[in-house]
């Protein structure tokens, strides 16, 4: 397998953008039109990844340690979509298909080869890590919505009852699927430390145009029915550490960081804790209360909530970063931060420059957790 | 017919037989003396040859324009329908541009649910600044009103003894201002609260009409 022909060759196809997936996708249908139905109907996103996925592979070729973890999270990923061995081949055949169209004269015998040798490895790496993954856990959980909680017209905190344990860490996320949003999965923070009734709490915040979290925000009733992948995410308590902690949030980026305090709550000796709530006006700080009751009584956590865009007399004013800079020095602290991107990436600079090392901040913005 | 009298005489080139060597061939007579085979029988088998012979040619000439004639309807349809191959590829296109058009009504509908979204979010923005501006009126007015009846109270009732901590006039200032305050906030809470009330009615009753893409009953004819 020549690395160097793939990737000219690739770099060639891909020119063509978006009419290569566009291809692909009606090449695997025409092959075998029950798959249609495990794709969502507008299938823009689904083709940037398509790309974004075959360029990441492609660049990868000749490096194999690097990319054989890649694929094997996405063998592991897809079996939520459920993919399964038998559609390995067709997909290949699609891609080979694909590729040679687009290669018009340029295609060679000795590049359907490579390519198909290349595909065949890929797919072999991907169904492997499946299939281990498969021995101790489920492709998707099944779950049933059982409160929903409109905090704001645009704010809703939804109870979600699993058919089985979900095995997470405060502050990560699943993939969800909601009944009446068919193959359309976004990100979610568990807003919840794990519960002996096993029910999950999420905040939704509606993005205006996006399909889920309308449906989640003002569509969702009690009874149902949503689906989840495993469990994902790096937002999560360093246990070694005896630091004391920051926790500073923008909006429903609280969902994961109130995941650790729970987590924290439950030591016997909690270290002491500040948690920043903020937002751009008070009724967005949707989770006050709730707060309020978790601050009562347990002197080592101070609650701070802050907005940016109005005075108000009983929280503090101010962009999260420049009031989290405020309650310095953090320097012998750990920080976790969830929010909108500019928010979070602001608040992490200021305190790198208030001398917090880089190493002590975990942070996560919506972006890294799905569109929409 | 043995080789010693098979000296046949036949016209024409060395080759294949064709029907009129067979009727022109020439047999050379019998010694005499010898017998010789019945000449007419000669002929007539001689005919029979031929006829066979005829025959057998045009057939195969008839099944050689069959053969072209079937060739060239193979040519001909397959010039018409693709090969397979390029059905395939068809098909393909003709999947894809379906999707790109189901990509455009997806993307159509997100946009049309984001607008609407985003001009609620600055109704309600400006509901909101409009009812606290309004808020802010009412106190004042209330205030003022308040104020001038206030005076008007202490105006009318005199003084009492000086130094007393009960002070009459002051009283009498402090209810005719705290009275007239009410009023005014009172009357202005009354029309306020009619005006929601007006607010819910209307939205029951556009919530009561079924959203067309959604219908919760089939419409009604008429």
């Amino acid at each position: 397998m020549d690395a160097q022909r793939l990737k000219d060759n690739f770099a060639q196809v891909a020119q063509q953008g978006d009419a290569v997936a566009l291809f692909f996708y009606a090449d695997l249908f025409v092959r075998d039109p029950s798959l249609r139905d495990m794709f969502p109907i507008g299938m823009a996103a689904q083709r940037d990844k398509l790309l974004n996925a075959l360029g990441h592979i492609v660049s990868q070729v000749d490096r194999l340690p690097e990319l054989v973890p890649f694929l094997q999270q996405l063998g592991r990923d897809h079996r939520k979509f459920g993919i399964e061995a038998e559609h390995y081949p067709k997909v290949g055949a699609s891609l080979l298909a694909t590729l040679r169209y687009y290669s018009g004269t340029s295609w060679t015998d000795q590049l359907a080869e490579d390519w198909g040798a290349a595909y065949g490895l890929a797919a072999k790496v991907m169904l492997e890590a499946a299939e281990e993954n498969a021995q101790d856990q489920p492709a998707w959980w099944n779950g049933k919505i059982i409160a929903v909680d409109r905090r704001r017209f645009d704010i809703a905190v939804l109870r979600v009852f699993p058919d089985r344990p979900v095995p997470y860490k405060p502050g990560q996320s699943v993939a969800m699927e909601v009944q009446g949003r068919p193959r359309l999965w976004r990100y979610y923070s568990m807003a919840n430390a794990p519960r002996p009734d096993n029910t999950m709490d999420f905040h939704v915040r509606l993005v205006d145009g996006g399909p889920v979290s309308t449906m989640l925000v003002r569509g969702v009733e009690i009874g149902d029915r949503v689906r989840m992948g495993p469990p994902v995410g790096t937002l999560t308590l360093d246990e070694e550490s005896g630091r004391d902690i920051l926790l500073a949030a923008g909006s429903t980026g609280l969902a994961p960081l109130k995941a650790i305090l729970e987590q924290v709550a439950r030591r016997a000796e909690p270290p002491r804790v500040h948690l920043f709530f903020g937002a751009r006006t008070r009724d967005s700080l949707y989770d006050l209360e709730d707060l309020g009751k978790l601050a009562a009584g347990r002197p080592w956590l101070t609650v701070v909530p802050a907005v940016s865009d109005e005075h108000v007399t009983d929280v503090e004013y101010g962009t999260l970063s420049d009031v989290v800079a405020r309650y310095g020095p953090w320097t012998d602290h750990d920080a976790y931060l969830c929010g909108p991107p500019a928010m979070v990436t602001h608040t992490a600079e200021r305190l790198v420059h208030l001398g917090l090392h880089r190493d002590r901040i975990r942070l996560e913005t919506f972006v890294d957790r799905g569109d929409r | 017919m043995n080789s010693t009298n098979h000296q046949v005489v036949i016209a024409g080139t060395v080759g294949r037989l064709v029907p009129g060597e067979v009727q022109s061939a020439t047999f050379p007579r019998a010694p005499l003396g010898r017998r010789g085979l019945d000449e007419d029988h000669v002929r007539a088998f001689l005919k029979q040859i031929e006829l066979d012979l005829t025959q057998i040619l045009n057939e195969r000439a008839g099944l050689a324009d069959e053969v072209a004639r079937l060739r060239r309807h193979v040519a001909a349809s397959s010039g018409g329908e693709l090969p397979r191959e390029d059905a395939h590829i068809q098909a393909v296109r003709i999947l894809a541009q379906a999707q790109q058009t189901a990509d455009a009504y997806v993307a159509d509908a997100e946009r049309y649910s984001r607008e609407l979204a985003g001009e609620a979010r600055r109704h309600r923005q400006e509901i909101l600044a409009d009812a606290n501006s309004r808020a802010e009126l009412i106190l004042q007015e209330a205030h003022e009103k308040a104020a001038i009846a206030a005076g008007d109270a202490a105006r009318s009732v005199p003084a009492g003894p000086p130094g007393t901590p009960g002070d009459r006039g002051d009283m009498e200032r402090e209810i005719a201002y705290l009275r007239t305050y009410s009023d005014v906030y009172r009357r202005h809470l009354r029309a306020y609260l009619e005006a929601l009330l007006r607010n819910v009615d209307e939205w029951e009753q556009s919530e009561r009409r079924p959203a067309p893409n959604l219908p919760a009953h089939p419409p009604l004819p008429g």
